[in-house]
């Protein structure tokens, strides 16, 4: 090798370096680092404070497999994440078709659906919670009418269905706009041969629309399945977990086992948990969607 | 990807994990800490409430800050939920706070605490001496609150006929059933943390008067929370079910429950003495008014008041200016205007501070001055404490009254949480 090869592709590799170095540096640091200090502490019985907490092995993991508490905010939490993936799915695409014209009107419709996504989840739950609660807008209005208090917040299954629908009230606007932007990439051609050949509404959707949102549909679906099986900020201001610990979800029984409970190691263990599942599911779905993708391609 | 690509990022991730747990495991956030020097700053964790904001702290450090020329008090807010969780977060970062306010030492906190046993000053401070732990202090505060309280409307208790106030729990029982007759409903309770702490709190005296070393003999598995709960449990479950407290109330925040009860909505109201503030604020239009907590039946009343410390401060071991932060808090707690300043500010008590107390201040203070003795509550403190956790856990079981659990489920369940503890 000459010697001036020799210094191009030195000089290459260290173009390459300078780009990749900083994106691999604030990986590891933002990411590496803190999964292996989750894993690590995980096998320990960190409390918080003491400095040379003790390895405790998998102990962290039996006794979260015994944890009535952990395996039912667990089952709250695919709850949520499951009956939520699919409304915001189902919403969003629904309202994306329906405001997908361009006028002005469908701009300020568009404006409205996002709007929620701009608020804190932390803001949401305390105005939803005023107009929920057992004193708030909606009973204070039945009860002035001599009709029951419905009890949105104060009984386990409805406090667990009303969660859902803040959820999803404060999340779809995100949904919208993915189908939205997958809507326009449709080619007009293809509706309009659609249309030349008789197809229906329902038929063009099923056989034209909906195939070519396929890409939209998986990334909506990974999205809102992993943020909502981390669903943390909106049970603190809605519902507090309750009543009698039934929203608790896995995000919330973390922070309130690490830092109410002292129990940093445990609750490491329960974050590695729930980033496999989070992991494992949202791989899960990619790759159905994509053999799915597949089918209709081939 | 090539070898030596992959072999890159093995040496990069193996490091990660070197650097991950030497700065967790290594230690570095427990140190000695240093006497200091007589001037410097001195930084100081605190809780932030409506009543006891960042202003109202750094006013009630200035008259130290005065008398003592280059001293800088540096009043910190957490950063997360509560002091609670912002502490391991400063101590893992290792910029812990020289002081820390609100917290109290238990098995945990103290390895990383000041003893202050040879403190003389600490000996007249409320509460010192029953929340040392094995006869070392670590924690002092400025007051106590009353925790065994019934706030009750007194116009509402005229209208149902009921000249005095309860006793004993079959009375209070009996006001109950009289209360709701003329419209009212008898008890303001709430979700959120207030369900099981008004349990706790109507709980304490009677409780008390019958094992009065109720943490031991439960620390010895002599006796267990559940069992001993068993009765006032199934007493509450009769309440839910004869409308005694609403039915919703998991539905409520403790502000809304505060508001129905000082709108006149509710006759009873059962909380800890820092409410007293909050309630005359409001300035309700009916009489307002105070009891102990009633005891069973046969049992002497008033019975023991439980009682916690207000205002709570430590000294972090590792702090750099020793010197300057007992200084601090020396100031903090015995300081006349200082204590008087705290005491009002967040509807505290402390005996011998009774200057300024408005009427249902001074209820409260002649209900400490007779309680025949003054005992931890809930968790507890000292050496009267149960596991970490068990506010948190017993508010979960007691609020799954409402949802059809029985009481022997409730108790049955908080039993094998302990269980689970030991």
């Amino acid at each position: 090798m000459s010697a001036t090869a020799a210094a191009t592709r030195l000089r290459d590799r260290l173009t390459t370096a300078s780009m990749v170095g900083p994106a691999l540096l604030l990986f590891v640091v933002m990411l590496v680092v803190p999964v292996c200090l989750s894993v690590y502490l995980s096998l320990t019985d960190w409390n918080g404070y003491s400095a040379n907490p003790a390895l405790v092995g998998l102990r962290n993991y039996f006794d979260l497999a015994r944890s009535e508490e952990a395996i039912r905010a667990g089952w709250v939490t695919l709850v949520i994440a499951g009956v939520g993936t699919i409304l915001l799915s189902v919403l969003g695409l629904g309202f994306a078709l329906l405001v997908n014209g361009a006028s002005r009107l469908n701009s300020i419709f568009r404006v409205v659906l996002f709007y929620p996504h701009v608020l804190s989840a932390l803001v949401v739950g305390f105005l939803w919670s005023a107009v929920l609660g057992t004193s708030g807008v909606v009973n204070g209005f039945l009860t002035t009418r001599g009709a029951e208090v419905l009890p949105f917040l104060s009984n386990p299954t409805w406090a667990l269905a009303t969660l859902i629908g803040v959820l999803v009230w404060a999340g779809f606007g995100v949904n919208v706009v993915l189908y939205l932007a997958g809507l326009q990439t449709i080619s007009k051609d293809l509706l309009e041969a659609a249309r030349i050949d008789g197809a229906s509404p329902r038929q063009t959707f099923l056989n034209v629309t909906l195939p070519a949102l396929a890409p939209v549909v998986t990334v909506n679906l990974v999205l809102s399945l992993v943020s909502l099986l981390k669903t943390y900020d909106l049970v603190v201001s809605l519902t507090g977990g309750g009543p009698a610990g039934s929203t608790q979800t896995a995000a919330y029984l973390i922070l309130w086992d690490s830092f109410h409970n002292n129990a940093l190691g445990f609750g490491s263990a329960q974050s590695v948990v729930l980033m496999l599942v989070t992991g494992g599911l949202a791989l899960t779905v990619a790759r159905l969607r994509s053999r799915a993708d597949q089918g209709v391609k081939g | 990807m090539s070898r030596s690509v992959r072999r890159s990022l093995g040496v990069v991730l193996g490091a990660a994990i070197l650097v991950g747990a030497a700065s967790c495991g290594g230690g570095g956030f427990e140190g000695e800490g240093s006497s200091g020097g007589s001037t410097g700053t001195v930084r100081m964790l605190v809780n932030i409430t409506p009543n006891l904001t960042k202003g109202y702290w750094e006013e009630l450090v200035k008259p130290f800050e005065d008398a003592n020329p280059g001293v800088d008090v540096k009043i910190e807010a957490p950063t997360g939920q509560g002091v609670k969780d912002t502490l391991p977060q400063l101590l893992a970062a290792g910029n812990a706070p020289d002081v820390v306010e609100t917290l109290m030492a238990d098995k945990t906190l103290a390895p990383q605490m000041l003893e202050l046993t040879d403190q003389a000053w600490t000996k007249d401070t409320p509460l010192a001496e029953q929340a040392a732990l094995d006869g070392k202090v670590y924690t002092v505060g400025v007051g106590q609150q009353a925790q065994s309280l019934v706030f009750y409307n007194k116009d509402a208790f005229a209208k149902a006929g009921i000249t005095a106030p309860p006793k004993t729990l079959d009375e209070m029982t009996a006001a109950m059933a009289k209360l709701k007759a003329a419209g009212y409903l008898p008890l303001q309770t709430a979700g959120d943390y207030v369900t099981g702490l008004q349990l706790l709190q109507l709980s304490d005296p009677s409780i008390a008067s019958a094992h009065p070393d109720w943490y031991q003999k439960v620390a010895g598995k002599e006796l267990t929370v559940g069992k001993t709960m068993q009765p006032l449990l199934e007493r509450y479950q009769s309440w839910i079910k004869n409308g005694y407290v609403d039915k919703n109330a998991l539905g409520l925040d403790d502000v809304n429950a505060q508001t129905n009860f000082l709108s006149g909505k509710s006759a009873m109201y059962i909380m800890g003495s820092w409410f007293v503030r909050t309630a005359e604020e409001a300035k309700p239009k009916f009489d307002l008014s105070v009891f102990p907590a009633p005891t069973e039946t046969g049992q002497p009343s008033p019975g023991p008041q439980g009682v916690t410390m207000a205002a709570p401060y430590m000294v972090l071991k590792s702090t750099q200016q020793r010197d300057l932060s007992l200084k601090l808090v020396q100031y903090l707690v015995t300081d006349q205007k200082a204590v008087q300043s705290q005491l009002a500010q967040d509807g505290n008590f402390r005996k011998g501070f009774t200057e300024g107390l408005t009427p249902l201040g001074q209820e409260v203070q002649a209900i400490l001055d007779q309680a025949p003795k003054h005992v931890a509550q809930g968790e507890g403190y000292g050496a009267t404490t149960l596991p970490q956790g068990f506010n948190g856990e017993w508010n979960k079981a007691v609020q799954s009254l409402y949802t059809g659990k029985s009481a022997q489920d409730v108790a049955t369940r908080i039993d094998s949480w302990m269980g689970s503890k030991s």
